[in-house]
Parts: structure tokens; C-alpha cells; sequence
């Protein structure tokens, strides 16, 4: 979609005017191939250009190995309890200090960051998945359809979300509550990205190649998997990225306030809700879970703020004439 | 005109019955009221059991049909929302929560709408310069921050600025203490409990309207209509501000519309962390009691502002934007 | 009306005494605006974009200079460097002075004194360049009060109306409250020049501002424009890539190739004898409204110049046909042609071209076109292979936003009837709104129509009709649509792109892989390029590419949607002749739409004239050029500039009134009488009769008919 503004849409301005126009001979050199700068080289180029993007990427995957190896190089297990050290400071033999319950507060992190990203990961998966297809289907068959998937897609938005979310998680517990947790998140989560990608879906099948295919008798399903989805490619990835800070805050909030997952299982939000309670005596409890978090949201933000700087056809980084 | 605004109206009330009625369903489907009773030591008898939970229209082993169309009759006919499990009545319970959220929750949205939409028309004009970069980082920096970490952070930096003063100078808990008559010392005391509550309602809004209200004013400052106000004399920054930015405050204008929601789903953490007894708590206690009849009340609350918000989005754009007026 | 402007300037005495410093300093014939070496460039992906590299001219008072060039010329970068409304991005040198002052070093605040005061500036797109939320008259103020601070509430209004009149608004007053989104385009850009003349400017700048509105609504607005500049006696810049249209505006004119000047001369010596090989080549690759098709167009070899990756020496070099080898090493400046007054020229081969008194047909190569397989067959013994009767096509109106109610119906074809024959090519014309388009779609949609038929190969289509049936036909007819740019999925290769239609055909690989071998070739590119994308070709290419993929399925009908309007002049011919060589080899039948009358008279045989969802006259493409019997047809046909600029004053244009009616409003007699300039002259009877009975299509003249109850033969 993203890309097809650029052929579409009104030319903005005379520099950008005739900047286009010269991407596009760029791009028509069919015979002498030396300037030409191909879609994805140029998304990659203008992704690495931000520092801010590179950081968040080199700093999620440091959390994602921190999560999956962590607790190799720990010397406790999150679920062994040392009576030994209830409550104490950080120290040689608890790095991060332990809870009041005596759990080791690295093990516990490392456990609860695994938990969260888990989560985030696979409900702005799934959640992206379902709005999709939905979302194009209702906008691609026009008619009653279309009318009664809007009706129901408003009707979804009525009850907040949050609410429903957290009666279906709150009868879980154990160690399936965080799968629940995801299924909940999912399932009344892709209602409003839904209707956003209904709208995108109604401008593109005005295209004038989705009409050709029409024309040409290629059936519907076929036209909604080559022309539509790809289409849509782009915004579904930043989407899907940004999706993940969306669902660790849902996860967090909803553990924080003990409806989410529950002991003996561990995330980050269920951390802070521990935190909470000792928030004067043990304050480590509270802020080493936090800044994890805020560091995975962050670098998850980072990267896709970046992605969508380099897709987006009107970023202005491209620099300044020399 | 009326014609119009009544049958949206229509449509919206059945949208509204559909949704409650598909959360007293699920709420019945996933709530298990009887292991409230089940789990008291020493376990009451299962008839005073089934009688307390019958007593609330709550019992499982009544077919969910007949507890449906009874709670139904009893909503409609004397507006009664039913009783919690531990027999206390539901909407009462609703309606004395309402105020503070509403007390919360306005303070907070407005403050959050003037803070957000200057920075956002701010960072705007001076889009990629310096300030528009750190400004950026700084609201996506909050805009990351999960609601409790930041709630929690708010009150731990409170105690922590007592502590050093050696005085009171934030609660942290409630919304009023004062027990006296004299208006200002209520007024200051009020001062003191809701400044905290307040910043962190307030921060996520300003973020997001900054950040949209940004987008929406770059995508208008590059339009035609801009180009040709300058043609006229107008100099850059008379022709955003008199053509660009007026054109591009009516989506924000649509959004605050629908901000209304939040005064049920805005303050669910903020009102946990600081023990303020509102509707979010309110919720939670009941999600926590295996309430059913007290979550489909809060649905039913929920929507209705959800639809409100709607509703006055869509008068408020009709009216702001002359292409879609009604002639 | 030079009463008009004496009178306010007595009124507006203030305005005046601040105005009148540059009044004098500006008489008739001085120097208003000079431009030296200018040079703008921008960064993008693709490295530096030189858009302008070193533009000069002069400008008088009470002149019109044309700025002639393709997309990517560099005449509306040179235009906004002038208004000083270029993006922060651009690297502007040079220096352009305006009444002796130097702008380039002016800073925005400074330059806004002299935007819409001295310099006024007219752009391309009417339906975005005025401000959705505020109303015409709150505009017009601004435009007033921004130079004139203080000029009293009653004395804006009084002048803003005055300002609608002479741009030929009617009810001006009423029309102040009204919002921009109620006016139609060519309103809208009567606004915008209304607002440009505000302060009485000493420059015009107008960019393509005809190039979005209809033929006859283009004539209407360039009388304003040439209205607005007599009256306030301002000097015009005039920038189009339409020749015909400069003809009749300019006095001089500039013409650009890759941001720079290749040839500057009078309009008259322009295009009387142009020496530059490229104004040559875009003269000679423009078909002509007024005359018959005599031969086949010329294209300009080659795509047009990459901005950001220049070759060394003249830029047009690869695609010259004279280019030598100092040609491409260094490039020629723009010097004064020998023997010429006044014109001069950037090409190292100049003295040649005077001394061999080189024309177009000299320099470039006229192609031979193929003879038609129908050639020699008279039009009653070929097959007909569409017959529309009587079409219909209404759409629901909903209201705008908020209340998506009914509140109408848009009769977006009232009542077609045509027929097309093998091997022929028949034109569909008619302004936007008149339901050229929807007619196309109505015939694509292969659905039995709301009211009247469609008949396909004798095949009448019917709600009856089987799956097989269906199928077969939609490969008999194919489409072509106006943007090949949105034409073609930029996600698949070509070769995805050509095989679609044959695998929905259900061919294997081996068929489908000679196949597209095959079509590459038909459509003269290169088979290797199959694995390449869509953007990676210019425009004409991927034109191209869309005609192969409408062909693959060997269709006997193809319809046209404006297929060459979105290319640019130099390209265009090129297509234009694919189309004919491949009718002519194939002997498939076109119906083709497009506004652009000189391609419609070069390309087909038959004409159709549409108005207001009615088909108002039909015959062949001669006739109904020549002798025109409808007088929306006669209008239509004075409306469509020339380009020859000696032809362009003698010629008598009808201009005429008002605008489309809404295809809402139900009209009980004639379509057109609400404009029409014959029934003017009709008695009251007359008159009556064109108010009350919708006249039907009646032949006139063997094989032309017309639906008027008074055309005149002449």
C-alpha cells in the first residue's frame, strides 16, 4: 500500500516532484543497469541509516539471547526457593537480589522476560493473521458482507476489550494460564486493526491491476493472495512489530493486577505486581523487572519506528543536496 | 437531521444489547462463583450455597437460558443489575464509583489534550530538526512504558520526595482525607492526592495525542492548499497555522470524542497503585469475586460511553468539516 | 474594463499609494523579472537530483513566456524557485531579480511581501489548492487583507466580488459563503486566479493549469487567464507540456530538457522552424486536431533523461539522431541561432541543421506502418463485434460522510448506442462526467445491463448466460487502462504480470512460456527483460507491457481508457503507432476513449461524442470533425487548441457557458439546452421543444447522425 502512494497519490511538492521523477528513470535504465537501487536494498539501507533503529535491534536481540540462555549461566532455578535470603540486596550470590519469598530475582527475570516476549510475540503474530484475512475479506466482498462484518466488528469494539480479556484469563492459572493469557489477547485484540486494514483493503481494490485481474477472470481468493496481502506486506510488518509492545503491556498490566499469569509460573508484569508490595523495603524487586521491560518495549519501538521510516515513501531521509 | 440521529441512536442500543448480552454469557461461561462458598473454611452446606447463588441469579446449575432472560427482565423492567455473590447489589456499587473516576479522569484528559496537542504542532514545524528528535524520543520513551511501571515509579519518586522533605506533600493513597469544613484546606488537600494519579493518566494521553497530532499536521502541511496560501503571502508558518493546522484538528478533535471510553479503561492501574476506589478497582474487584453480574454491569457502562464517544465523534466531525455538513 | 481597475484604484486609495512605487518602476515592455544561471538541485535516494541547471531568461511587462517540457524538465522546479515555495531540501544559485531586487537571498518572511503581491502564482490541480475548511470569501479575504492590512470589511467584500465577476463567477455574492468542495474544478480555478489577481500583480506564474480540466472548461479558464493579465497588464509565465495550448497563449518561449533551456524563440519561429533537434521531435510526435490523418506519428527514440544520473555531454544525445561525438562529450550552450532574430539554440549541430534546412521528417525516422488485414473490406461486410443499445447505468448517490443516506440517483449513462466492426477503431469522446468510463466498465462487467443490451459477437449478454459463455468472452475482450503505472502489480515480474491472463486460461507452461516470448516481441521489447519489474521500465514501456498482457489472450475486442494520456508527448507516439500496427496485424477492434481529440482524430475511424451519459452524435472520425452537426460537437472541436500558433488566432472558438449539469438531475427535454449556444438563437416554439422533448440520434447525413431537433447542415 505504502509503495503505491508514491504512483497514486498527488505529487507534494516540485522537489519531490522532481525527485520522483527521477527514481523512476532510475529505476527505467532497463538497459545500461548502474544506478539502479532495488525495493528491498533500499528499505535495508534506510533502516540501518537510523542509529536508533540499529540499536533497538542489536539491543532486542541481546534481551531474546538473555531470555533463551540466561538461565544457563544463573545459579539458581526460578522456582527454587532459598530461605537462606529472603528479601536481600543484590549480592555475589544473588546478582539481582531475591523477593521477599526468597526466589532469585535474576532467575526470576529471566524466566518472566521469556514469559513476556512469549506472549507479545505470539498474540501480535496471531493477531495480525486473524486481522488480515478478516479485514480483507470483509472490505474484498462488497455487498451484506461487507455490512454485517462492519456491524459485528463495531459491535466486538463496544465492551472493552481489556474486560473480556481479563474474565477469560482470570479462570486459568497454572502452568497453561500464560497460553490462555495469549488466546485472550488474541482473540479480542484484532477487532480494531481489523477495520484499519478494511479501510487499506478498500482503497487498494480500486487498483487498477486488482480491476485487471477482475477483467481477465482470475478468480477472488487467487486475487486476494497475489495482489491484495502483499499489498498490504508492509504495514502488516510494522504492525506485527509494533503489535509486540502492544501485547507485553497488555501481559503486564493484566499480571500486575493478578489477573494475568500467576505463580508459580513468572512474567514481568506478575514481577512488579511483587515489587509493588516491598516497594520500600526491597525497591530492587520493583526496578530491576521494570527496566528490562521498558528496555524490551523500547528496542521493539526502536525497530519499528525504523521500519517504518524506511518504508514509508515521503521520509525525508534521503539527507540534505550537497 | 433528528431522523438520522435517532436511528444511529436505534442501532446503537441494539448493538449495545448484543454486546452486554454476549458478556453475561461469557462472564457466565468463565466465572465460577460457587468456589467462592467452596473455598471458605469451614465449607457451608451445598443448599445455602445453591440458595446465596440462586438468592444472586448466579447458580450454575440453573440453565444459563433462565438466568439470562431473568436478569434481563430484572435490568429492564426495575432497572436492577443484580447482586454480587457476596449479595451486595451491583448497581449502586457502580453508580458511588463513578464520580472519582470521573474527577481522575477529566483533569487528566485535559491536560493531556493542551500538553499533546501543543507539542505535537510544535515538533511538527520543525519536523527532523533537534527538538522534534528529542521530543520524540522522549514520547516514545513514555510511550513504552508499561501503565504500572510508570504508576509505580510516580509513587516510589513521591515517598522518596516525603521522605526527603520530612512532610507529607503527596498521598499516595485515595483521593481525599480531609475530614474538615474549610473549602480551601479541601481544596489543597485534593491537590495533594490527585497530583500523582494525575501525571500518570496524563503522560500516556499527552504522548499520543503529541504523536498523532504530529502525523496528522505533517500530512496536511504538505498539501496543495498550503502551497497556495503561501503563493498568496501568507509566510510558512502563518500558512500552517491558519490552513494546515486547522485542517488537520478535526481528526484530533474526533479522537478526544472517543477518549470518553477511557474514563472507564484509562484508570484501571492508576486507580490499583493508588487505592483509589473507582471504577477501574471497582472492575478488578470483580473479575477477583467471580462477579458476573457486576463485570456485565461494567460492560454495560463501558459500552455505553464507548457509544457516547461515538456518537459525539461523529456529530463533532459533521459539524467541524464542511464537506461532510449537513446542508 | 480598464474602467475596473481605475475605479479601485480611486477607491482603494491607501492600496494604491502603497502599490505605486512599483507601478512606475514597472511600465510596458520593461524588464519585470530576469533569471541568470539558475541551478536547484535535491538529494534523494538515487544521489543528487539536478533538476534546473542554469535557466535564463527575461521577462516584460504585459508578456507571455511559455516554459515547454516533459515531466522532469525542470519547469515547475524553475517556477518555485522564482515563488521561493521550493522544500528545505533544495540547493537554489543563481539569481533571479524581480523589479530589480534579488530573491534567491530573500528569507521567507521577505518573500512573503512579495507572493500574491507582485508575483502571483497559479497551480496545476484546482480540486486541492484551495483550503477545504474555509469558505471561498474567507479566502479571498485573506488574499485582500495580507497585503492591504486594515482594508475595511465592506471594501474586501465589495472587491472580492468583484474579483469573482471578472473571473466569470456568477452570483458572486451567494457564492462567497460557499465551500470549495461545492464548486466544480473549473470553478475552483477561476477562484484561485481571482485570488492571483487580487493585489494586481506585476507576474504571473501559471503551471500547467489547464492540464486537470476538460477541453471546453480549458478554453473558458485560459480566456480568464488572458483576461486577468489584460487587465492587470502583468507579465504571464505560462508552463504546460501542451503545445497546442502554448500556441494560442505565449509570446515567447522556453523550451527545457533536463532542467535546462535546449531552444528559446518566439512562438512563432518555434514552431514555424524549430532547429533543436528535441523541439523538433516533440512538434512532429503531436497528431493534429485540424487535419486528417496523413501519416504515421513520429516518436523520439529512447526514455527520458535520468535527473540524477546525467550523461556527460548533451543530454539528449542518446536519443538524437544527429548526436556526433562532441555531442556527447561536452554539452552546447544556449546560443543565438544564426540568421534568426531573437531565437536561439543549444545543439552543437545547429549550422548543419540551417544549412541543410533539416525539418523533423529529415532528422527523425518515419516508420512504415503495416497494411490492415481488413484493408479494402467496406464496413458493411465486416462482422460487428459490439452492439450497445440504449445502455443504462445508474449509481446510488449517498450523502457525503457522516449520515450515509440515499438522497439520488447519478444516471451515469442515459443512453448509449453504438456499434463496433472488425478491425476498426472507434473513438468515445466526451468530457469527465460524461460516461465514457462507465460505459467501458458496463461492457467489461459482462452482466446483463439495467435497461437496453449489449450484444458481444452476436452473443447477447443476458443474466442466462452459462459459465463457458462467460469465460469465452472475457477473453474475447480485454482492457487497457490510463495508468500503466497502476495497471500492472509493481510486485510481479513481467512475466507473472503476462502470464496471469493465460493461466486463469488454464495453459500450461511450455504454451504460456512461447507465448510470452512471442508478445514481448509483438510489442517491440526485449524477451530477456521478463524477469524484470514493472518500475524498472519507463512509462511507455510498461504501456507496452499492459498492451501485451490485454493481447495475450488473442481478444477480438479491446477497450482503451485513455490509454496514452498519462505519457508523456515524446513517448506517446510511439505507442499510438503500436496500437495501429498491431490492429492492422491482428484485426482487432478498439473502442477507445480519451479527451484528447487530436490522438482520437489521428488513431480512429469512427467517433462517437458522449454528453451527460447520452451518445449526442456519431460517424465517421472525418465527418465528424469536419462537419459537425451537434453544437456540443461544434463547441468541442473550436475548444481544442491547435498547435500551430497561426491557425490557433484565426480560428473562431465557441466558447461555452456554465458548467456540466449534475448527472443527478433528471432533465425532461434536450441534455445540452441549458448550455447550448444554438438554441439561443431558436424561436420561442424552438425553444420549447428542445426544453420538453430529449431529441433521439437521427441521421443527417449518410452514415452520421446526430441528436438534435435543429442541427444544421451545412
Amino acid at each position: 500500500m505504502t509503495d503505491n502512494t508514491n504512483d497514486t497519490e498527488h505529487k507534494h511538492s516540485a522537489a519531490q516532484d522532481a525527485s520522483q521523477a527521477a527514481t523512476q528513470t532510475t529505476a527505467s535504465q532497463t538497459k545500461r543497469e548502474f544506478h539502479r537501487t532495488g525495493r528491498m536494498t533500499l528499505y535495508v539501507r534506510r533502516f540501518f541509516r537510523r542509529p536508533s533503529a540499529v540499536a533497538g535491534l542489536v539491543l532486542l536481540l541481546i534481551l531474546i539471547f538473555f531470555a533463551l540462555f540466561g538461565s544457563k549461566i544463573g545459579k539458581w532455578d526460578y522456582e527454587e526457593l532459598d530461605f537462606m535470603s529472603l528479601g536481600t540486596p543484590p549480592s555475589a550470590d544473588h546478582w539481582l537480589g531475591t523477593t521477599a519469598g526468597g526466589s532469585d530475582l535474576y532467575a526470576m527475570i529471566v524466566r518472566g522476560l521469556g514469559r513476556s516476549l512469549s506472549i507479545g510475540i505470539l498474540s501480535s503474530l496471531a493477531t495480525t493473521a486473524i486481522a488480515a484475512i478478516l479485514g480483507t475479506a470483509i472490505a474484498f466482498f462488497e455487498g451484506w458482507f461487507e455490512k454485517v462484518g462492519m456491524w459485528l466488528l463495531d459491535m466486538l469494539l463496544v465492551v472493552p476489550s481489556f474486560l473480556l480479556i481479563a474474565m477469560i484469563v482470570r479462570s486459568s492459572a497454572g502452568t497453561s494460564g500464560w497460553l490462555w493469557l495469549t488466546f485472550g489477547l488474541t482473540a479480542f485484540g484484532w477487532i480494531g486493526y481489523a477495520r484499519v486494514l478494511r479501510t487499506l483493503t478498500m482503497s487498494l481494490r480500486e487498483l487498477d491491476y486488482v480491476h485487471a485481474a477482475k477483467f481477465m477472470g482470475v478468480n477472488p481468493f487467487r486475487i486476494i493472495v497475489r495482489h491484495l496481502v502483499p499489498n498490504l506486506g508492509s504495514v502488516l510488518i510494522i504492525n506485527t512489530v509494533l503489535g509486540v509492545v502492544g501485547a507485553v503491556g497488555s501481559e503486564t498490566s493484566l499480571s500486575f493486577l493478578g489477573l494475568g499469569i500467576k505463580a508459580p509460573d513468572t512474567s514481568l508484569g506478575t514481577l512488579l505486581n511483587e515489587g509493588q508490595s516491598v516497594i520500600l523495603t526491597a525497591p530492587w524487586v520493583l526496578i530491576f523487572p521494570s527496566i528490562v521491560l521498558i528496555l524490551l518495549t523500547f528496542s521493539v519501538q526502536m525497530i519499528g519506528d525504523g521500519l517504518r521510516d524506511a518504508i514509508d515513501p515521503y521520509s525525508r531521509s534521503g539527507g540534505k543536496a550537497e | 437531521m433528528l431522523k438520522y440521529i435517532i436511528k444511529r441512536i436505534v442501532n446503537y442500543a441494539v448493538m449495545l444489547f448484543v454486546a452486554v448480552s454476549m458478556t453475561y454469557f461469557l462472564a457466565s461461561a468463565f466465572m465460577d462463583p460457587r468456589s467462592n462458598y467452596m473455598s471458605r473454611h469451614p465449607q457451608p452446606p451445598v443448599e445455602s450455597v445453591n440458595r446465596s447463588l440462586d438468592n444472586a441469579n448466579i447458580n450454575d446449575q440453573t440453565p444459563i437460558i433462565i438466568r439470562y432472560l431473568h436478569w434481563l427482565k430484572n435490568v429492564v423492567t426495575k432497572w436492577d443489575w443484580g447482586l454480587a455473590p457476596d449479595q451486595s447489589p451491583v448497581g449502586p456499587a457502580v453508580a458511588s464509583r463513578i464520580s472519582a473516576s470521573v474527577q481522575l479522569v477529566t483533569i487528566a484528559t485535559v491536560l493531556s489534550i493542551l500538553i499533546g496537542v501543543s507539542i505535537g504542532v510544535y515538533t511538527a514545524i520543525r519536523q527532523y530538526k533537534w527538538q522534534d528528535r528529542a521530543l520524540n524520543v522522549v514520547a516514545t520513551f513514555f510511550l513504552v512504558i508499561p501503565p504500572a511501571v510508570l504508576g509505580l515509579f510516580v509513587a516510589f519518586g513521591a515517598i522518596a520526595l516525603n521522605n526527603a522533605a520530612g512532610a507529607r506533600i503527596f498521598f499516595v493513597t485515595g483521593l481525599h482525607s480531609y475530614e474538615g469544613s474549610n473549602p480551601w484546606l479541601w481544596f489543597v488537600d485534593f491537590l495533594q492526592h490527585i497530583v500523582l494519579p494525575t501525571i500518570v493518566i496524563t503522560i500516556p494521553g499527552a504522548v499520543s495525542y503529541h504523536l498523532t497530532q504530529r502525523t496528522y499536521l505533517l500530512d496536511t502541511m504538505n498539501a496543495d492548499y498550503v502551497r497556495t496560501a503561501r503563493a498568496k503571502g501568507l509566510t510558512l508558518n502563518q500558512a500552517i497555522r491558519k490552513h494546515a493546522l486547522r485542517t488537520s484538528l478535526i481528526p484530533t478533535t474526533v479522537n478526544i470524542a472517543f477518549s470518553i471510553a477511557s474514563v472507564f479503561t484509562g484508570a484501571v492501574i492508576t486507580e490499583t497503585v493508588f487505592a483509589i476506589n473507582g471504577l477501574g478497582r471497582y472492575f478488578v474487584t470483580t473479575i477477583n469475586n467471580n462477579d458476573i453480574n457486576g463485570a456485565t454491569a461494567i460492560a454495560a457502562f463501558g459500552g455505553v460511553c464507548t457509544l457516547a464517544g461515538a456518537l459525539l465523534a461523529d456529530i463533532l466531525s459533521a459539524w467541524l468539516d464542511p464537506r461532510i455538513r449537513l446542508s | 474594463m480598464t474602467m475596473f481597475f481605475r475605479k479601485t484604484k480611486s477607491t482603494n486609495n491607501s492600496a494604491a499609494q502603497n502599490q505605486s512605487p512599483k507601478r512606475t518602476a514597472a511600465a510596458q515592455g520593461d524588464v519585470v523579472l530576469s533569471v541568470r544561471d539558475l541551478h536547484v538541485s535535491f538529494a534523494s535516494e538515487a544521489g543528487t537530483v539536478r533538476a534546473v541547471r542554469g535557466m535564463n531568461f527575461d521577462l516584460r511587462r504585459g508578456e507571455t513566456l511559455g516554459i515547454v517540457g516533459e515531466s522532469g524538465s525542470g519547469k515547475s522546479v524553475t517556477s518555485m524557485s522564482i515563488m521561493g515555495l521550493l522544500d528545505s531540501n533544495a540547493k537554489v544559485t543563481g539569481s533571479i531579480t524581480f523589479r530589480g531586487e534579488e530573491l534567491l537571498t530573500k528569507t521567507d518572511a521577505e518573500m512573503s511581501k512579495i507572493r500574491g503581491d507582485g508575483i502571483a502564482m497559479v497551480f496545476q490541480d484546482p480540486l486541492s489548492a484551495l483550503t477545504p475548511v474555509y469558505s471561498i470569501g474567507e479566502q479571498m479575504k485573506e488574499a485582500l487583507v495580507i497585503h492591504n492590512p486594515g482594508m475595511p470589511e465592506d471594501e474586501v467584500e465589495r472587491r472580492s466580488i468583484e474579483l469573482l465577476e471578472l473571473v466569470g463567477i456568477p452570483n458572486a455574492k451567494e457564492r462567497l459563503k460557499s465551500y470549495p468542495h461545492q464548486f466544480s474544478g473549473g470553478m475552483r480555478q477561476r477562484v484561485v486566479i481571482a485570488m492571483a489577481i487580487a493585489n494586481n500583480p506585476d507576474v504571473i506564474i501559471a503551471d500547467e493549469p489547464t492540464t486537470a480540466l476538460d477541453v471546453t472548461i480549458q478554453a473558458q479558464v485560459l480566456d480568464v487567464l488572458k483576461k486577468a493579465q489584460r487587465e492587470t497588464g502583468a507579465a504571464l509565465i505560462f508552463i504546460t507540456h501542451d503545445l497546442g495550448v502554448i500556441a494560442g497563449v505565449a509570446d515567447q518561449i522556453v523550451v527545457m530538457y533536463a532542467g535546462r533551456p535546449v531552444e528559446q524563440a518566439s512562438v512563432e519561429d518555434i514552431f514555424a522552424h524549430p532547429v533543436m533537434p528535441y523541439t523538433m521531435g516533440l512538434l512532429g510526435a503531436v497528431p493534429r486536431p485540424d487535419r486528417d490523418k496523413t501519416d504515421r506519428l513520429v516518436p523520439i527514440p529512447g526514455s527520458p533523461v535520468n535527473l540524477a544520473a546525467l550523461p556527460t555531454g548533451c543530454p539528449f544525445a542518446p536519443r538524437c539522431p544527429l548526436a556526433v561525438d562532441a555531442c556527447r562529450a561536452n554539452e552546447p550552450n544556449l546560443e543565438p541561432v544564426p540568421g534568426r532574430n531573437g531565437q536561439s539554440a543549444a545543439c552543437h549541430r545547429t549550422r548543419e541543421i540551417l544549412d541543410r534546412g533539416l525539418t523533423f521528417r529529415d532528422v527523425y525516422e518515419v516508420g512504415k506502418g503495416v497494411a490492415s488485414k481488413f484493408a479494402g473490406v467496406p464496413r458493411e461486410r465486416r462482422a460487428v463485434v459490439l452492439d450497445v443499445q440504449h445502455l443504462k447505468k445508474t449509481f446510488p448517490l449517498t450523502s457525503g460522510g457522516f449520515l450515509r443516506r440515499k438522497i439520488g440517483e447519478v444516471h451515469a449513462v442515459d443512453d448509449v448506442t453504438l456499434d463496433v466492426r472488425e478491425g476498426e477503431t472507434v473513438a468515445l469522446v466526451g468530457e469527465s462526467g460524461s460516461g465514457k468510463s462507465t460505459t467501458l466498465l458496463e461492457i467489461m462487467n459482462l452482466q446483463q445491463p439495467e435497461s437496453g443490451s449489449i450484444t458481444l459477437f452476436g452473443q447477447p449478454v443476458t443474466k442466462g448466460l452459462k459459465r463457458a459463455q462467460r469465460r469465452e468472452l472475457h477473453h474475447s475482450v480485454q482492457y487497457i487502462f490510463q495508468d500503466p503505472m497502476s495497471s500492472l502489480d509493481p510486485r510481479l515480474p513481467v512475466y507473472d504480470v503476462l502470464a496471469e491472463p493465460l493461466k486463469a486460461l488454464g495453459w500450461d507452461r511450455k504454451r504460456i512460456n512461447d507465448r510470452i516470448g512471442e508478445l514481448m516481441e509483438l510489442v517491440e521489447l526485449n524477451p530477456d527483460q521478463v524477469d524484470r519489474f514493472p518500475t524498472q521500465f519507463s512509462g511507455g514501456q510498461r504501456q507496452r507491457i499492459a498492451i501485451a498482457r490485454a493481447l495475450s489472450v488473442n481478444p477480438k475486442l479491446v477497450l482503451l481508457d485513455e490509454p496514452v494520456s498519462a505519457l508523456d508527448v515524446s513517448i506517446q507516439a510511439g505507442v499510438i503507432n503500436l496500437l495501429e500496427d498491431l490492429q492492422n496485424k491482428l484485426g482487432v477492434a478498439y473502442l477507445f476513449v480519451a479527451h484528447n481529440l487530436s490522438v482520437i482524430r489521428h488513431i480512429s475511424s469512427r467517433v462517437a461524442v458522449m454528453y451527460l451519459g447520452h451518445i449526442v452524435e456519431s460517424g465517421t472520425t472525418t465527418e465528424v470533425f469536419e462537419h459537425p452537426l451537434h453544437p456540443y460537437t461544434q463547441a468541442l472541436m473550436s475548444a481544442v487548441p491547435v498547435p500551430d500558433p497561426i491557425a490557433e488566432r484565426q480560428r473562431h472558438r465557441v466558447v461555452l457557458q456554465g458548467e456540466l449539469p449534475s448527472p443527478t438531475e433528471r432533465i425532461a427535454g434536450c441534455p445540452f439546452a441549458s448550455r447550448c449556444p444554438l438554441r439561443l438563437t431558436l424561436s420561442e416554439e424552438q425553444r420549447a421543444m428542445c426544453d420538453s422533448q430529449p431529441p433521439a440520434l437521427k441521421q443527417w447525413q449518410p452514415d452520421h447522425v446526430a441528436a438534435c431537433h435543429f442541427a444544421q447542415v451545412s
